[in-house]
């Protein structure tokens, strides 16, 4: 009889042994997964810090070109406008931004419009006035011509 | 000067008239309907309906009551300005091509169209200026044109003189009372049709547009040829401003006539010129066919173009307009 | 002027009139003979008979060569031929050829001179001679001598006709104007002197500052005309040949069936007339369809000092006439095999190493067999052939002269060995250097559709286009190129080098300045492009670095738009240039603009039927080198008298704008008033 209980004891025993190790080793499971998932988590947001950052610095680098690019060609232009020998008073070159460089570039056409237009008008002159000293010799020779 | 476009009409304009104080525009066209805009802001007071053939031609009395209509459908009518009644119809043998209201508006003239065996004539009727009286059938005045038929027509100043242009180009000069003709002169080309005639605002002297691409100012009084403004194409209207000496000349190459596609080919322009001096002084485009009507507003404040391409397109003057000249 | 004398021959005809009775008709009267003593008669009869013999048949004892009291011969014979036919053809033929060196024959019918001489024309007394044609003769370049230096054109509108001053901006002043003046078009003699008008009797000739006419060719329906570069002839031309009626008055039985005309221009005489070469059978395309043949014009050729015309017969021969007599060089045609084309050059080529300059052409032949095609150039009269120049696949070629024939330049269109793709090559002949040496411009891709030397210079505008589409009303694409010699030490002209293509364009038409420097390239016959580009070669700027070793500065001075263009002229000083459109081409607005040299519009007119204009040539200048030269040195002092002028003439003409705007406003305002007044009196 005690035999009997003592077996049914230890049955129980072994039984809630077994119970409290599953619920160890599903807590130790659980345990488990919830620090891979923390790590997981915790890299994903490393790899998206680390993209950023470097599409940050691509976008910086971008921007640099762009304007490295932006100065340059401002500063050829500028050069250009100076060689052509525009005047642009007291400025500082490096505070000119685009549009203003837009403007300068447009009164350089226009003064360039202006100097072919003077530079045509003296040509003009020139071969009117030549032509019209032939003619007005030629004049006096005419009469002989008749008689010729 | 940025236009009001005024879109109310599916045909082709045929006239437009302002008011005497130039607050309200009167527009006609083909599609048998008239209509009337505030030429302030072109908005549309209404329409007046009635017409069975399309109108060519309205005025409107200086008191701004009657309104006067001539059509396709062989009639003359009178219409209530303000209820957009019909309050008399009168019937022809054959279309009406013009009417014109005389300087105190208790006559209008009316120009009938020559057609099987009908010659043309300039008709005289008696107007009541009320809407409620009755008006008479009776015919005051007929004059026919056996010569050359009359294309347009209007009185002078004093109702003395009923002045009217040709099919054939000439210019002739009627008594007001008895309609005899007193004179006659080939103003525009031989054959050239007369194809608008307007009178100044004292009504002493009027241009004539014609076919032979030119626009000509005459005196009223004698038909002494003032000035001549010469265009590079065939004309349909010519108005003289008030207040500033110009006149605006308005024509164009019919579609027909246009070989080759294209606004440039057609010269769909409104052009100045001066009215003293002759030269032209600018255009202004905006049709995309031949400018059939232009009006000036009487206090000169503006002026507004009718098109064959069914537009009325009315312009306010800017300020260099009143500096010019 | 009077319409009713229109077209008038009557005179001519009285003139041309050949009178068959009284058996005279088979004599001429010979002047100008050379005067000797009794003795040397018979020699010199015997002589004259010889070259008398060339016309036709003297009859034995058909001589009669008076003498006079001091037993001289009067320098005139009387000589009766077999026919009257023979009598003719010797006036026509031997009228104004030399005897020797010195003697010049004048032969007239006797018949003609009989008709001059009755009626009391010749008093039995002398009388000195009256010559009034002489001394009311119009001095026929009148039109040198405008104090204002401007220069005239001719305008063709409708059915008037008027020939104008250039007033620049101002409306053009009017010479004359009239109705009908033409049946057709019009053209200017080369040197201006000259106004031919076309009508279906004929051409006729105006000058002078009333605008007689001068002479008259009765070439019935005359389609074209040419002048030889000295206006000493003329070629007219007939679509329809000739048809001479048995009583013509103008024109002989010689002309019978012909279509060509030479003329002396001088004396309106016929010199020669021709039949038209038949046309080659038309060649079939390869659709079947057969191409339709060119007629071309101008079939025969002049060279530039009027001593010679020359027409090709294609593929065979070149026949050169030597003028006045049109007797053909040497009898008979210099044979070319396969001569598909011939050019003379345009001025007495200047070439090293040979003491006698002659005239020259250059002509052309294709590949016959195994045989390469090949260009030449012969010399005239001596037929020594200068140069000639083997040529490999060739499709076709054009020749283009400079106009002081410094340089011709064959344009070769070449394909490669299958046939398929094309290419242009330009071969500069240098023709005033020794051997005359040629000059290969590289090869050119697309098709060269225009070319154009500079005028006096040695310069030029070519114009390619890759796409050849015709039918597509979309102009093609087209670059236009600008080529000039590289600069070289001392004496000499450089190779020829590519300054710069603009490409993208329309263009079609190249228009160089008569003086040179300045060329128009634009676009014409179009229905969607009109561009007219306005280039300087020698710019007075700054120079481009990578063009430093150039003999140009080429610079873009402006770029006009002209509606429906169809034609680009220059006038004579190239200092104005205008465009046309003419209703000969299409409807649309028809008309001109007026520019300066540098592309500025002075002035525009639209005219309806508007057909054509033409600026007045001018001969060459009277001013000798050296004048020149002292004139430029000196423009400065010219210069200050002009620059006056022109503000005197400015300031007056304001004056003037103003005075007539108010007289016009006042008259205006004078007749408002009276208007008023009698409005308030009714």
């Amino acid at each position: 009889q005690e035999h009997q209980e003592t077996l049914a004891r230890r049955a129980i025993i072994e039984k809630k042994k077994e119970l409290a190790s599953d619920a160890l080793q599903k807590k130790q499971k659980e345990e488990e997964n919830r620090k891979r998932m923390i790590a997981q988590q915790r890299q994903e947001a490393e790899q998206l810090r680390l993209t950023e950052e470097h599409k940050e610095r691509e976008r910086k680098r971008m921007k640099d070109e762009q304007d490295r690019i932006r100065r340059e060609n401002n500063e050829k232009e500028l050069s250009d406008l100076l060689k052509k020998g525009i005047n642009i008073g007291d400025v500082d070159v490096k505070d000119l931004d685009s549009n203003q460089l837009r403007l300068l570039r447009i009164s350089q056409l226009e003064k360039e419009k202006n100097d072919l237009f003077k530079n045509l008008r003296v040509t003009g002159k020139r071969i009117d006035h030549l032509e019209r000293a032939f003619r007005k010799e030629e004049i006096k020779l005419l009469p002989k011509d008749y008689e010729a | 000067m940025r236009p009001i476009l005024l879109q109310g009409h599916e045909r082709s304009l045929t006239q437009i008239k302002y008011t005497k104080d130039g607050d309200i525009l009167f527009s006609c066209a083909k599609d048998q309907v008239i209509c009337a805009w505030f030429s302030a802001n072109g908005e549309r007071l209404g329409t007046y309906h009635g017409h069975q053939g399309a109108l060519w031609t309205v005025d409107i009395d200086p008191s701004t009551t009657l309104l006067a209509s001539g059509a396709a459908d062989n009639t003359v009518r009178l219409w209530d300005i303000r209820t957009g009644k019909c309050v008399k119809v009168w019937n022809f043998d054959t279309a009406v091509k013009r009417v014109d209201f005389n300087e105190d508006g208790t006559q209008l003239l009316a120009v009938t169209e020559k057609r099987m065996g009908f010659l043309g004539t300039i008709v005289v009727l008696d107007v009541k200026v009320d809407v409620e009286a009755e008006q008479s059938d009776e015919k005051a005045l007929v004059i026919t044109c056996d010569e050359s038929k009359a294309t347009v027509a209007a009185w002078s100043y004093l109702s003395r003189y009923i002045i009217a242009g040709h099919e054939d180009g000439s210019v002739s000069q009627y008594d007001g009372k008895t309609g005899e003709l007193i004179y006659s002169t080939p103003a525009h080309e031989d054959g050239m049709q007369v194809t608008d005639l307007q009178m100044s605002s004292d009504r002493t002297y009027f241009i004539t547009a014609s076919k032979d691409k030119s626009a000509k100012l005459h005196s009223a009084r004698d038909l002494t040829l003032l000035k001549t403004y010469p265009s590079d194409t065939p004309l349909n209207t010519a108005a003289i401003t008030p207040k500033k000496p110009f006149v605006i000349l308005g024509g164009g190459q019919a579609a027909m006539d246009v070989t080759t596609t294209g606004a440039r080919q057609g010269k769909f322009e409104a052009r100045f010129y001066h009215k003293v001096f002759e030269d032209e002084i600018g255009r202004v485009k905006g049709h995309f066919g031949p400018l059939n009507t232009v009006a000036v507003d009487p206090l000169g404040r503006g002026y507004a173009s009718g098109g064959e391409d069914g537009y009325v397109r009315v312009h306010a003057f800017d300020r260099g307009y009143f500096d010019f000249g | 002027y009077d319409l009713e004398e229109e077209v008038d021959f009557s005179d001519l005809k009285e003139q041309y009139d050949v009178r068959l009775e009284q058996g005279l008709d088979a004599f001429v009267v010979a002047d100008g003979l050379p005067i000797v003593p009794k003795e040397s008669k018979p020699k010199l009869i015997k002589f004259l008979t010889k070259q008398l013999n060339k016309a036709g048949k003297v009859k034995e004892d058909g001589f009669v060569m008076p003498c006079n009291k001091q037993g001289m011969t009067e320098g005139y014979a009387f000589i009766e031929y077999h026919t009257p036919q023979q009598a003719i053809a010797a006036t026509k033929q031997l009228h104004g050829t030399a005897i020797d060196k010195k003697h010049t024959f004048a032969i007239n019918k006797l018949t003609d001179i009989e008709r001059y001489g009755r009626e009391g024309r010749i008093d039995d007394d002398y009388q000195p001679p009256y010559t009034p044609d002489f001394q009311e003769k119009e001095h026929l370049r009148w039109w040198l001598g405008d104090p204002n230096s401007r220069d005239q054109f001719v305008m063709l509108r409708g059915d008037n006709l008027g020939v104008f001053w250039n007033k620049k901006k101002d409306p053009p002043e009017q010479i004359i104007d009239r109705g009908n003046w033409t049946e057709s078009h019009i053209m200017w003699s080369p040197l201006g002197t000259y106004l031919a008008t076309m009508h279906s009797k004929g051409v006729q000739l105006w000058g002078g500052p009333s605008w007689t006419r001068q002479t008259r060719f009765p070439h019935p329906l005359v389609n074209l005309i040419e002048f030889s570069p000295g206006e000493k002839y003329i070629t007219t031309w007939s679509f329809k040949p000739i048809e001479v009626a048995e009583d013509d008055p103008f024109l002989s039985p010689d002309e019978e069936g012909k279509n060509y005309i030479i003329w002396d221009v001088a004396t309106g005489r016929v010199l020669r007339s021709f039949h038209m070469h038949d046309l080659p059978t038309p060649l079939e395309s390869e659709s079947g369809q057969p191409v339709k043949k060119k007629i071309p014009w101008p079939a025969f050729k002049w060279s530039s000092d009027d001593k010679y015309i020359a027409r090709m017969l294609e593929g065979e021969s070149i026949s050169v006439y030597e003028l006045p007599k049109m007797t053909q060089l040497d009898k008979k045609a210099i044979k070319i095999e396969g001569v598909t084309d011939f050019e003379w050059a345009p001025a007495l080529p200047q070439r090293d190493s040979v003491k006698t300059y002659e005239q020259l052409f250059c002509f052309w032949t294709p590949e016959i067999g195994s045989n390469p095609a090949k260009v030449g150039l012969m010399s005239i009269p001596s037929k020594e052939i200068v140069r000639t120049r083997n040529l490999f696949n060739v499709t076709d070629a054009k020749l283009h002269w400079q106009s002081q024939a410094a340089y011709v330049c064959v344009k070769v269109d070449r394909h490669s060995k299958s046939k398929k793709s094309l290419a242009t090559n330009l071969e500069i002949f240098r023709v005033r250097e020794k051997g005359v040496p040629v000059e290969v411009v590289d090869s050119i891709k697309d098709t060269v559709i225009n070319f154009a030397w500079e005028p006096k210079g040695d310069r030029f505008v070519l114009i390619t286009t890759a796409e050849v589409v015709i039918t597509t009303a979309v102009p093609p694409k087209t670059a236009v190129s600008f080529f000039c010699p590289e600069k070289i030490k001392g004496a000499g002209v450089g190779n020829f080098k590519h300054i710069q293509t603009i490409e993208k364009k329309n263009s079609n038409g190249i228009y160089w300045s008569p003086k040179g420097r300045f060329v128009v390239v634009g676009t014409v016959h179009s229905q969607q492009s009109f561009d007219l580009d306005f280039w300087d070669l020698d710019f007075e700027g700054e120079k481009p670095e990578s063009e430093k070793d150039l003999t140009a500065n080429l610079k873009h001075m402006n770029t006009a738009d002209h509606y429906g263009v169809t034609d680009v002229d220059w006038d004579p000083t190239g200092r104005y240039v205008f465009s046309t459109a003419s209703m000969w081409k299409h409807t649309m607005e028809s008309g001109y603009h007026l520019y300066d040299f540098k592309g500025e519009l002075l002035r525009e007119e639209h005219i309806d039927k508007f057909k054509q204009l033409s600026w007045r040539p001018r001969p060459p200048t009277l001013l000798s080198k050296e004048e020149q030269k002292t004139i430029r040195k000196n423009l400065r002092e010219y210069s200050k008298d002009f620059e006056e002028q022109d503000r005197i003439e400015e300031d007056k003409e304001k004056g003037a704008i103003v005075d007539e705007r108010r007289r016009v406003l006042n008259e205006w305002l004078a007749w408002r008033e009276r208007e008023e007044e009698e409005l308030k009196a009714d």
